[in-house]
């Protein structure tokens, strides 16, 4: 039932021409996809799992509660910010009328594929609904086709493609070594099923399969050294697509890595997969760390921002069942931060007209309530308390050190303070400084701000208060991943 | 069919496959590409009828002619069309020179039979000898878009890459289950078309489709 809202969004899209309504019902229909997210999530706390359709063809467990809750939350966030935000742009000039009917159809279809992706049980359409994902997004990136786009929204479409093509083939070995132990049945593909019967399997065809899988559903999530692709894409894409994109894709991804983590793990135990995540997670931070200290584009910067995050992520799985919590948690916190600092920044593109960190100054001056976003944002990307971040970070670490990994972890944390130390520096040159002449003082979008003060209030609550209910989920999520 | 003649006419179509992967990096035109990626489907259908055939699997058969209908007629065409359009028609200085690409190609091959070998080990079907020619096809695959300048023969490195994943399905499960192969088709179809467009785009706007030229995107 959560799936039809969003196609319905996407044929009002196609059919209305009025654009500010089309807009409004999509932003009321992602909310109310939002709310049925947490009903999914109430019904998983009570340790009832909904399934539907024949060998519970989409199945919801406490694990895809968990992300669809992040992809419903961000889009719906998103989209309600991307009303005022898309209506802007077109009285610039920067878009035109079907172009804004390409967005919200493209949105729409975009939030389907993601919601399919982490509620079907066929990990074969799971599958299928990941490269769904790259078309619709490849698109989105390319909305405003000018050369820069073209040329991210090019390497996308082909570096994904080519990664969901291995992650296939990663499918396909995890079929045949099924197929060859309990021969060709119907519900083959469910993952259910293929963990399960996982014991039985064959170890060597695993690994090669799970080797396949990480690489290309890695390539999606931004790891290193598939990430090629990211700081083009994220940062040519409208802002509203760019937080979704950061906030919910590169989970999505991590996500179907883990429910065949899950499958491997049953017959080779957690060693193999857990110790190719962390090596990978730990190289995506670094890499991040690096390219962060030389940027010129705010937009990109948070791109950076995203590769780290997912790095730390993937980092946090493969460190047992506290580090899957942790990731967890971390994977909320992010989405609610990189969302938030992503559609700030496409206010600040609209008001400055530049995506040069050089050009924005006085951002605290010229724009205070969306500098004082930013500001927050910022800290919570870095890792301060009293936010979430905080809290996952803090975790993740945690568990390395009680995996006997303490030189690992404190590598890291060197990553995390040369980052802390770049980006506080281009947040500092962001917001303070002498206010760049010609460029009108007023926040614009104050329908958008209200969202984002959602946000901040998520980070904040989940910081400090460190509800019951959520730990609840989380904790039988991470269950889900690390048995 | 007896198995005999089964196993004879599978090797046949998978190394035809291999084949006509490796002909699009010695030639440097790209119509040519294009009609080497129409074979190379054409013998992959082959395969699959032969598969379909022995195992008397009424499902193959429409896989087989999904495949037929998708890269032997329409993608081709609508390739051809593209180049005539975007008017390029020959690979001018590709990454990698060509000798030095059929080497690499006889190279990727060792490397698929090494890395096919746990699955060849595993497997129990008649066809299981081709395994490694159809990893063989995805690496060819793979090197070609990496290494082509051109957009158009980008997209049909991809192309040829998704043939071999295809081929291994065939191979080493005799196919995946329907919904999974529509899913494919129809993802292969929309990525295509999506690439299509922007094949035109990037025609439109940069006056070239070599993929050098857009390196505006740096760090």
């Amino acid at each position: 039932m959560l799936l039809i809202l969003p196609l319905t969004g996407a044929l009002v899209s196609l059919l209305n021409p009025r654009q500010r309504l089309t807009g409004l019902i999509g932003a009321v229909l992602a909310g109310a996809e939002f709310v049925l997210c947490l009903e999914i999530s109430r019904e998983c706390l009570t340790r009832h799992v909904p399934a539907y359709g024949s060998g519970a063809f989409l199945r919801a467990d406490a694990l895809s509660a968990v992300i669809a809750l992040i992809v419903s939350g961000v889009a719906w966030i998103s989209i309600w910010f991307g009303v005022e935000y898309m209506n802007h742009a077109r009285s610039a000039g920067h878009i035109d009328d079907s172009g804004i009917r390409r967005y919200y159809v493209l949105t729409h279809l975009f939030v389907f594929t993601m919601l399919l992706a982490v509620t079907a049980n066929n990990v074969g359409v799971m599958w299928v609904a990941t490269e769904a994902t790259t078309i619709a997004t490849a698109l989105l990136i390319g909305l405003q086709h000018s050369k820069s786009s073209l040329e991210a929204s090019w390497k996308y479409i082909l570096i994904g493609s080519v990664g969901i093509a291995l992650a296939f083939i990663g499918t396909v070995l995890g079929y045949f070594n099924f197929f060859e132990h309990v021969g060709a049945t119907d519900f083959a593909l469910n993952w259910t099923v293929l963990s399960q019967v996982a014991p039985k399997l064959n170890g060597d065809v695993l690994r090669l399969c799970f080797v396949f899988i990480l690489i290309g559903y890695g390539t999606k999530a931004g790891l290193a050294p598939m990430y090629t692709w990211l700081p083009d894409a994220h940062s040519e894409a409208p802002a509203p697509i760019s937080s979704m994109m950061s906030g919910s894709l590169l989970v999505v991804a991590l996500y179907s890595i883990l429910r065949w983590k899950v499958v491997v793990d049953a017959r080779l135990g957690g060693a193999y997969s857990s110790r190719m995540m962390v090596v990978i997670g730990a190289f995506s931070v670094a890499v991040a760390a690096l390219l962060l200290i030389r940027q010129a584009s705010y937009k990109r910067m948070l791109a950076y921002s995203s590769v780290e995050h997912v790095g730390l992520m993937c980092l946090g799985f493969g460190l047992g069942a506290g580090g899957a919590f942790a990731a967890l948690l971390h994977m909320l916190g992010h989405a609610a931060a990189k969302s938030l600092m992503f559609l700030l920044s496409g206010s600040i593109l609209a008001k400055y007209r530049s995506t040069r960190i050089s050009s924005v100054r006085n951002l605290i001056g010229i724009m205070p309530w969306s500098g004082c976003l930013f500001f927050i944002g910022g800290l919570a990307l870095l890792g301060m308390p009293p936010f979430s971040l905080f809290l996952s970070e803090f975790m993740i670490l945690l568990a390395g050190f009680r995996s006997r990994q303490p030189w690992l972890m404190g590598f890291i944390l060197m990553l995390l303070l040369v980052i802390f130390v770049s980006v506080l520096g281009y947040l500092n040159r962001i917001l303070h400084g002498k206010p760049p002449e010609n460029v009108a003082v007023g926040d614009l979008n104050r329908g958008g701000l209200l969202a984002l003060s959602l946000n901040v209030a998520a980070l904040v609550t989940v910081g400090l208060m460190y509800p019951p209910p959520l730990v609840q989920l989380l904790r039988q999520a991470a269950e889900i991943v690390q048995r | 069919m007896s198995l005999d003649l089964f196993m004879r006419l599978n090797t046949l179509a998978c190394s035809l496959v291999l084949l006509m992967g490796i002909a699009i990096l010695w030639r440097n035109s790209l119509p040519a590409y294009i009609d080497s990626f129409a074979r190379q489907s054409m013998f992959f259908v082959m395969g699959i009828l032969t598969v379909a055939v022995y195992t008397r699997a009424w499902e193959l058969y429409l896989v087989a002619f999904m495949v037929f209908a998708l890269k032997v007629v329409f993608i081709p065409r609508l390739l051809h069309r593209a180049r005539k359009q975007v008017g390029a028609d020959i690979e001018i200085r590709p990454f990698v020179n060509t000798p030095a690409s059929v080497l690499l190609a006889g190279i990727l091959t060792l490397l698929a039979y090494a890395v096919a070998q746990p699955i060849v080990a595993l497997s129990d079907l008649p066809t299981r000898g081709s395994i490694p020619l159809a990893f063989a096809v995805i690496f060819v695959g793979l090197f070609i878009t990496a290494s082509r300048r051109s957009a158009l023969t980008q997209i049909v490195g991809f192309l040829v890459m998704e043939n071999g994943i295809a081929l291994l399905a065939v191979l080493a499960t005799y196919g995946v289950p329907l919904i999974v192969e529509l899913g494919v088709f129809l993802d292969v179809l929309l990525g295509f078309l999506v690439m299509q467009v922007f094949l035109y785009r990037i025609r439109g706007t940069f006056g070239t489709i070599d993929v050098d030229g857009m390196r505006k995107l740096r760090h």
